[in-house]
């Protein structure tokens, strides 16, 4: 039988069968090579709640969402019949910049489909066999490294699909092995997957990555989106860092101080100075290099400021990705605010309108009026908090501001756009994407509680859908959040050391048991601020800008 | 139709870890031969560093874990033995009455035979025993032995893996068309495990030899 004789129909259905096909390969190969094509971590749920979708059904194998570079297949691939190649490369940091690296082929994969005819079903479990073969193979070792280790390396792994692969030398075939899926034996039909695979990654010197020495920043003032809870060391820090920064504190020596952040969205500038303020808490050390950027106005009594802490606590234990509750990005920000404005309007502590910069005195004073002063800075992604009553709609200024630039994190030199090292602590509930179909967040885990001096990152959740979706997925994760209580079951530590050791891997992320140790850590901090918020209000003018 | 049969090299396991490893071998088969919509869901093994892919349906899940069991208490039972375990797709045929076969005539397409050498049971073992999970003697020597068999065995696994996934890319002709695109395992399929006798489980064998018609099993 050859092609000639098909109809038109026919052939438009072999065609696709074909494009689908390699569509899928594609999308198996590089979910199981390439961490940042590999969306939401490798803990993805693919439930049967999951919606399944029309290129799901292909195959009757569900993958879940694709990479962007699916998207290309069709530039990249124009002749269905031409054999697609896949080639594996990991690439050493400092290499993409320097421009110059050798780059080693570590698989190569090499997909064909000719005159498909009567060959789904075998196609289906020739699939399925790409994807079991996935997983037994060198490279998916490193690739697990890199996609669930908390733990930075100094590499990271890209695909290319070139027109032709370019034949190895003499020396790569040598340290190769051949598999190929068997391919279909009745004539006219072919269907091929060929893999050329390193036996051994020994070489590449595959390594976490060494940290920076530890930069200590006297007079950093944290911030309140950071989680207060997370303890400091102060024997080797030297120095604990405030958790938030008081309204109407004003320093003898007023100098403006730009903190590193990690995200540089564009919220109010703070300018603080810790010299007169003994500072609690234990945020994470940035780059000093880093970009400073705002925050909006935080409340700015006791009660608030622990309601703050609290939150922060706890949106630990919401669906938020832990990368997002670790750094002041939008979204973080933003879901505190929220959960801020839930809180404040049960516990009336708001006055919507008051404009008292003045700092209230301690909680639990339930005659006191909250203050949270509107910003007085526009910030470019829009006005922040303005009245409780019209926190959605301020919400959705901000988020629709804050949505542009769309901005994908990513750790691929193939599509850098911020290069991060966040310090990535793993988290007992990691981001629920499941229920965010909207929120095309990439992260990749990147933990290392060696690094907290080289905390920092310039990147920002990618928002691209529509800002009801996000206002929508928020809610839904405020309603399905734990109570405000702590729960040992539910807390991880956020100490900066590596306690990777201590989790429980699980088929959805890690879980890490809270200590003693921690608690009571934490207990201190809040004891400290209080003392301090106490020695210090009634004495200090708001400061306009804040945190 | 011929009915295609794969046997699996034999594993040498402790008893603690039967569970583990027959688990990855039954759903790497199954998830082959699972033709409908599955949501593949890697499985990372506790003792070994070897992940497989479930098919992410919890009724199979169950029935595998329940063979899973009855085989744990079969090797309980039966200490140092060899066993097979044979998981069989068929179809089911028109119902022609004979005394040798049940009502429903089931016509295997594929048989897949785990054999297994399961080390001396933990509490059977005496002061001399090398296999026994609990050392006696912790001296270095009896330490690099377990890290070398559970390497070997380790290495027996993923080698296991790579022999079902040939096998079920080498064979495709056999595999019937699908029969009503219900669930996740469109194939009917059953898990025989040793039973209370060895002479039944021969008996068994026989009967299903007689019943596909292939020649022998043995090969």
């Amino acid at each position: 039988m050859d092609l000639q004789g098909n109809s038109q129909p026919e052939l438009g259905k072999l065609e696709q069968i074909v494009s689908q096909f390699l569509l899928k390969s594609l999308h198996i190969i590089l979910d199981s090579r390439v961490p940042s094509c590999h969306p939401h971590g490798c803990s993805q749920d693919l439930s049967s709640a999951s919606r399944v979708r029309k290129s799901d059904k292909w195959f009757a194998l569900v993958l879940g969402d694709h990479p962007a570079a699916l998207d290309n297949l069709n530039f990249w691939h124009r002749n269905l019949m031409d054999p697609m190649i896949i080639d594996i490369i990991p690439v050493h940091e400092g290499s993409k910049s320097m421009g110059e690296s050798v780059e080693t082929v570590i698989e190569r994969w090499v997909v064909q489909y000719e005159y498909p005819r009567k060959t789904y079903k075998k196609s289906i479990i020739l699939l399925r066999a790409l994807y079991s073969q996935m997983r037994l193979l060198p490279a998916y070792k490193i690739f697990r490294q890199l996609s669930r280790s908390s733990q930075t390396y100094n590499f990271d792994i890209i695909y290319k699909v070139p027109s032709f692969g370019d034949p190895f030398s003499r020396v790569d075939k040598e340290m190769m092995e051949e598999h190929s899926f068997n391919h279909l034996e009745a004539f006219p039909v072919r269907l091929c997957i060929f893999v050329a695979y390193r036996k051994t990654l020994t070489d590449f010197n595959l390594e976490p990555s060494t940290s920076l020495p530890p930069k200590i920043i006297t007079d950093y003032v944290g911030s309140p989106n950071i989680d207060p809870l997370r303890s400091f060391p102060s024997s080797e820090k030297g120095v604990r860092a405030i958790s938030f920064p008081l309204r109407g504190v004003r320093s003898p020596s007023p100098v403006p101080f730009q903190r590193p952040r990690s995200w540089t969205s564009g919220f109010h500038r703070v300018a603080f100075s810790a010299q007169n303020q003994p500072i609690v808490g234990s945020p994470p050390s940035y780059r000093p290099s880093a970009l400073p950027y705002d925050y909006p106005s935080p409340p700015t009594d006791i009660y608030g400021l622990l309601v703050m802490m609290i939150i922060s606590f706890h949106l630990h234990s919401l669906h938020l990705h832990p990368r997002l509750l670790r750094h002041t990005s939008p979204l973080v920000i933003l879901c505190k605010h929220v959960y801020i404005h839930k809180l404040i309007l049960n516990s009336r502590y708001l006055s919507p309108n008051s404009s008292d910069p003045s700092r209230s005195s301690l909680p639990p004073l339930s005659s006191r009026s909250r203050n949270i002063e509107p910003s007085s800075e526009e910030s470019p992604y829009g006005t922040t908090i303005r009245d409780s009553k019209d926190d959605s709609g301020w919400f959705l200024r901000l988020l629709s501001s804050s949505c542009s630039p769309h901005i994908r994190f990513s750790r691929s030199s193939s599509r850098l756009s911020f290069q991060d090292d966040l310090d990535d602590n793993v988290f007992s509930s990691p981001f629920d994407v499941d229920d965010v179909d909207a929120l095309d967040i990439q992260v990749s885990h990147n933990f290392d509680g060696k690094k907290a001096s080289k905390f920092t990152s310039q990147s920002l959740p990618i928002v691209t859908k529509s800002q009801d979706v996000v206002v929508g997925v928020l809610v839904h994760m405020l309603r399905t959040a734990p109570p405000l209580r702590q729960d040992s079951c539910c807390y991880s530590s956020h100490s900066m050391k590596t306690e990777l050791e201590e989790g429980v891997p699980t088929a959805s992320g890690f879980f890490m048991p809270r200590k003693t140790a921690n608690a009571l850590e934490e207990l201190r901090s809040f004891i400290e601020m209080k003392d301090l918020l106490l020695s210090k209000s009634g004495t200090r003018v708001v400061s306009k800008d804040d945190f | 139709m011929n009915c295609e049969v794969c046997q699996l090299k034999e594993l040498e396991v402790e008893h603690y870890e039967i569970r583990e490893v027959l688990r990855c071998i039954l759903h790497t088969i199954v998830f082959h031969r699972a033709l409908g919509l599955v949501r593949p869901k890697d499985i990372d093994l506790e003792l070994f560093d070897i992940t497989y892919v479930q098919c992410g349906d919890e009724d199979l899940e169950k029935k595998i874990e329940e063979k899973i069991e009855q085989f744990i208490g079969w090797v309980e039972k039966h200490p140092n033995k060899k066993s097979q375990i044979c998981l069989s797709f068929y179809e089911v045929k028109n119902r022609q009455p004979s005394w040798f076969t049940n009502k429903i005539e089931r016509l295997y397409w594929e048989q897949w035979y785990v054999n297994w050498n399961v080390a001396q049971h933990p509490k059977a073992h005496s002061s001399k025993s090398h296999h026994s999970k609990v050392v006696l003697d912790p001296g270095e020597s009896a330490l690099e032995e377990t890290n070398a068999r559970r390497a070997a065995l380790e290495a027996s696994l993923r080698e296991a893996l790579f022999q079902i996934i040939k096998f079920v890319n080498e064979k495709k002709d056999h595999v019937p068309p699908i029969p009503n695109p219900e669930g996740v395992v469109y194939f009917p399929y059953e898990i025989t495990i040793p039973s209370s006798s060895d002479s039944t489980f021969g008996m068994d064998m026989i009967k299903r030899m007689l019943q596909t018609g292939h020649p022998t099993m043995l090969s």
